[in-house]
């Protein structure tokens, strides 16, 4: 409101003026549009200025509108007059700055304005949009914007770093203005422990930079935050002085083992725009003092379209190679205290929480189970092992699957990892899944912490589809071969034929048997060679035993009786041997008997002789023992041959 | 007369307790062991391996040796996640049946699970032979037979010796056929005897056991033993068993971690 206030008590001012000149010259009326440039790239601002020459009543001045562009200033007004060649001319202009939205030719219509009455238009022109040089957009870390030099500048101090004034050292002025830093938010930590690193470079000078060496954190896991594309400038006071700040890099690093640790530093390339002042072409005119200079030093013609069209200094651009690196920062890494670590801790750093799911409670063998353990939080989430399951018997368990959530540019770093446990359950039955334990260092309690969760209990059907295992292990080379069902023969752990007593035994008897064959033989083979002796000797005997009364006799020398006695024996035997009864018993019967035997008469005759000579003795006794004795041998000798004569 | 007394009441306290020892000893077989081993093959199919496993062992642990028995404990324990107790069952059947492929199958599934298996040297061809043909009869066969043929060659030698109408050549080489034969069967049978009393290799049932370089807990560890290792037993100590694995390595570790086949 205040605005349009200002323009309209400007605008009557003008009038007034007008009407004041309006008698002394009539000057010609004229309403033109120009622009700065005909041909923009898409990200270069243009001017574009509506300047009315001469108007009368100028009652109103409407813009057209800037549909295909963005104005980045303005509307500006600006009203004045001019003499030239002793004419005097009145103007007012309206400008903006302005940005193209997109690619391609466009119109814009003039503006309105009513002067006198009467409605007139500007000329419209036509603007030619291309696409943005290449070159331009590669334009890594600072734009050239330290800006283009004001002359309005009072003192050295205040020129822009990007003039380099007379005899000043280049090499002292990049140093002083261009740096590298490092911000560390802590440089001793645990092991784990999250350390943010951001890289930044500090400029006052229009440059071009660009990362040559990136650190490679040796003994870091290091997670870059995404930095805006292009990079935004910061303005930050160092020690009083402003500097634009860029940020290069900003990383997480997690130390992954503990001891003294270095940041690399990072290398960057810079080409720096000095802008050197030269001599002015219109020579004395800026010394010189000129009389519109204040004028234009109004702030309404504080634009850089009136800076360049009527008071721009003539400068030199010098392009600087200029390198630098950033100093290297020391860590100390603190291993994880060991006191009070619990069994289940495997690295975690930082503060968690953590859940664990099982997706079934009742499951057959056909199907797997989904044992999910997540564990959110703050600290190196990207770093956290898979806890320990411990899966009881009758399960097979797979690797787990990990999954991370972490939060996208989050300091510290955030998120959860997931792991994924399939189970498959091998033994029908109830079930018990131990609970899952995670532990934690807690950096900034100092301590061990552990986490558990509840212990699952599954309830496990054997499932319909029994896996085949196939009889021909050449297919299912990683399957068992079935069981063996049937009927089993059950004897128990059977003894030891070969330690037994009756392995021997059985051995040692056909031994034993061979042997008393042997010796049987023996003995037969003996008897059979001296057969005839021994049949003498049993034939020797019964004569023997026949007459044993006779030897009694014989001995007490009791005659009478011994050759009774021997004459009964001889016919005793004869009587048993030829089976004839005593009353039969006769000297011609015997005779008969033993010529059909076939005995010889040898036999025979002394037998006869030895029964005479019994009855001659019986009868004529007084004889002496010789007589006995020759009896006796005689009555043994026949009885013996006669036995064995008989015999055979 | 209390001595008197004291007998007979020990007489009196044995005639009580050996019923109930026959008893307890008979009570402990629920049923008939085949009528168990159906029942371990049901809960096999049922995937109850553990129980399955238990029922088998306690079969085994009764005295019962068959080569189904040992060779479904071993499916079982194998499937219940026990790799030492199924070689070591495995192993067990394949003494008693060396040529049956599904148990060389199955074992050689099992030896997977084995950390740093390390596969014996296959035997050479005779020694295979020696082998197949000492299965060639049950494990009493050689001794019977034996005593067989040395009766039918003292029969002969006798015949041969004592009867001269017998006697031909036939018969002399049919005796000294008959010789050879009982000295093999003989040997056979010894051979038998010894190479199934023979303690010397055993199952490692822990896993991740440290072999010491020496007899001693303090010692240096030589190298690290898993759970199913098969081992040969070279030396012992009241405590400690040196063993070689089939790759020549050699250490000392308890005898309590080995159960000898």
């Amino acid at each position: 409101m205040k605005y349009r206030i200002c323009i309209r008590k400007c605008i009557y001012s003008v009038l007034f003026c007008l009407g004041l000149v309006a008698c002394a010259s009539a000057q010609e009326f004229r309403f033109t549009t120009t622009v700065s440039n005909n041909t923009v790239t898409q990200d270069e601002p243009f001017q574009i200025q509506f300047m009315l020459e001469n108007g009368v009543n100028v009652a109103s001045f409407t813009p057209p509108s800037f549909k295909d562009f963005e104005v980045l200033q303005g509307p500006s007004q600006m009203q004045g007059q001019s003499i030239f060649n002793g004419k005097r001319s009145e103007y007012i202009a309206l400008s903006y700055l302005l940005q193209a939205k997109h690619v391609g030719n466009f119109t814009i219509a003039g503006a309105q304005a009513r002067v006198n009455g009467n409605i007139v238009k500007s000329n419209p022109v036509l603007i030619e949009v291309r696409k943005g040089n290449a070159q331009q957009q590669q334009q890594q870390a600072a734009p050239p914007s330290a800006g283009v030099p004001s002359h309005r500048g009072q003192g050295g101090e205040d020129l822009p770093e990007g003039f380099l004034k007379k005899g000043e050292d280049i090499n002292e002025k990049l140093k002083k203005n261009i740096f590298l830093k490092v911000d560390v938010d802590k440089t001793s930590m645990y092991e784990g422990e999250q350390l943010t690193a951001t890289y930044k470079l500090y400029t006052r000078l229009p440059t071009n930079s660009s990362v040559t060496k990136v650190p490679a954190f040796k003994g870091f896991s290091a997670k870059d935050i995404e930095l805006p594309n292009p990079p935004q400038a910061t303005e930050e006071r160092v020690n009083g002085v402003p500097y634009k700040v860029f940020t290069i890099r900003k990383t997480l690093l997690f130390p992954l083992q503990s001891g003294a640790l270095e940041l690399d530093p990072v290398e960057v390339d810079n080409q720096v725009r000095l802008v050197k002042m030269v001599a002015n072409k219109r020579g004395g005119a800026n010394r010189n003092k000129d009389p519109f200079e204040d004028f234009f030093n109004d702030p309404a013609f504080k634009d850089p379209f009136f800076d360049d069209f009527f008071n721009r200094p003539e400068v030199e651009y010098q392009d600087v190679p200029y390198k630098i690196q950033s100093n290297p920062i020391k860590i100390n890494v603190k291993p994880v205290p060991v006191d009070g670590r619990p069994i289940s801790y495997n690295g975690a750093v930082g503060k968690f929480n953590m859940t664990a799911v099982l997706d079934k409670k009742k499951i057959t063998t056909d199907d797997a189970l989904t044992l999910k353990v997540t564990i959110s939080g703050q600290g190196n989430v990207n770093l956290l092992n898979s806890p320990k399951i411990e899966v009881p018997t009758g399960f097979d368990r797979y690797d787990p699957k990990v999954t991370d959530d972490i939060e996208k540019n989050s300091n510290p770093l955030s998120g959860s990892r997931t792991f994924e446990y399939v189970l498959m359950p091998q033994e029908a039955g109830d079930h018990t899944i131990p609970a899952v334990e995670f532990s934690y260092f807690d950096p900034a309690a100092n301590s061990f912490k552990t986490l558990r969760s509840e212990p699952f209990s599954v309830h496990i059907e054997q499932g319909k589809h029994i896996k085949q295992d196939k009889q021909d292990y050449g297919t299912g080379k990683n399957d068992l071969v079935k069981n063996e069902t049937g009927i089993l023969n059950w004897t128990r752990n059977h003894s030891w034929f070969i330690v037994s007593a009756w392995f021997y035994i059985l051995l040692l008897l056909p031994l034993l048997i061979a042997a008393g064959i042997i010796f049987y033989k023996r003995k037969k083979d003996y008897n059979t060679t001296n057969a005839a002796v021994l049949k003498h000797r049993y034939a020797n005997k019964v004569a023997l035993k026949r007459l044993e009364l006779a030897a009694r006799y014989l001995k007490e020398g009791k005659d009478k009786a011994f050759y009774e006695e021997t004459s009964r024996a001889v016919w005793g035997y004869l009587s048993s041997k030829l089976k004839i009864p005593m009353a039969d018993l006769s000297k011609q019967l015997v005779q008969d008997k033993l010529s059909a035997r076939s005995i010889n008469g040898s036999n025979t005759h002394e037998l006869f002789n030895l029964i005479d000579n019994c009855e001659v003795a019986l009868y004529a006794p007084g004889q002496d023992d010789r007589k006995m004795q020759g009896t006796y041998e005689k009555a043994v000798t026949i009885i013996s041959n006669l036995e064995d004569a008989l015999k055979n | 007369m209390l001595n008197n007394r004291n007998i007979k009441l020990v007489f009196f306290a044995i005639a009580w307790l050996l019923p109930a020892f026959t008893t307890a000893n008979a009570q402990t077989p629920q049923s008939n062991p085949q009528q168990r081993f159906e029942q371990a093959n049901v809960l096999f199919s049922q995937s109850k391996y553990t129980e399955a496993a238990r029922t088998y062992q306690q079969l085994l642990d009764e005295g019962h040796t068959q080569k189904a028995l040992f060779f479904n404990a071993g499916n079982a324990w194998y499937k219940a996640g026990k790799t030492g107790q199924a070689i070591y069952s495995y192993e067990k059947a394949l003494q008693l049946s060396p040529n049956d492929a599904a148990i060389k199958h199955n074992l050689a599934i099992a030896n997977q699970k084995v950390s740093g298996f390390v596969e014996e040297l296959p035997l050479v061809f005779f020694q295979q032979w020696w082998l197949q043909l000492q299965h060639l009869h049950k494990a009493n066969g050689w001794a019977v037979g034996t005593v067989v043929l040395f009766w039918l060659l003292i029969a002969g030698i006798l015949v041969n010796s004592f009867l001269p109408g017998w006697k031909n050549k036939f018969l002399r080489w049919g005796n000294y056929v008959i010789g050879a034969l009982c000295v093999l069967y003989l040997l056979m049978a010894i051979d038998t005897y010894l190479s199934s009393n023979n303690h010397q290799s055993g199952i490692v049932m822990n896993s991740n056991i440290k072999a010491k370089t020496s007899p001693d807990e303090n010692s240096r560890d030589a190298f690290e033993i898993g759970e199913g290792m098969k081992v040969h037993i070279v030396d012992a100590t009241a405590e400690f068993c040196k063993v070689e694995l089939a790759d020549g390595k050699n250490g000392w570790i308890s005898c309590a971690y080995i159960k000898r086949l």
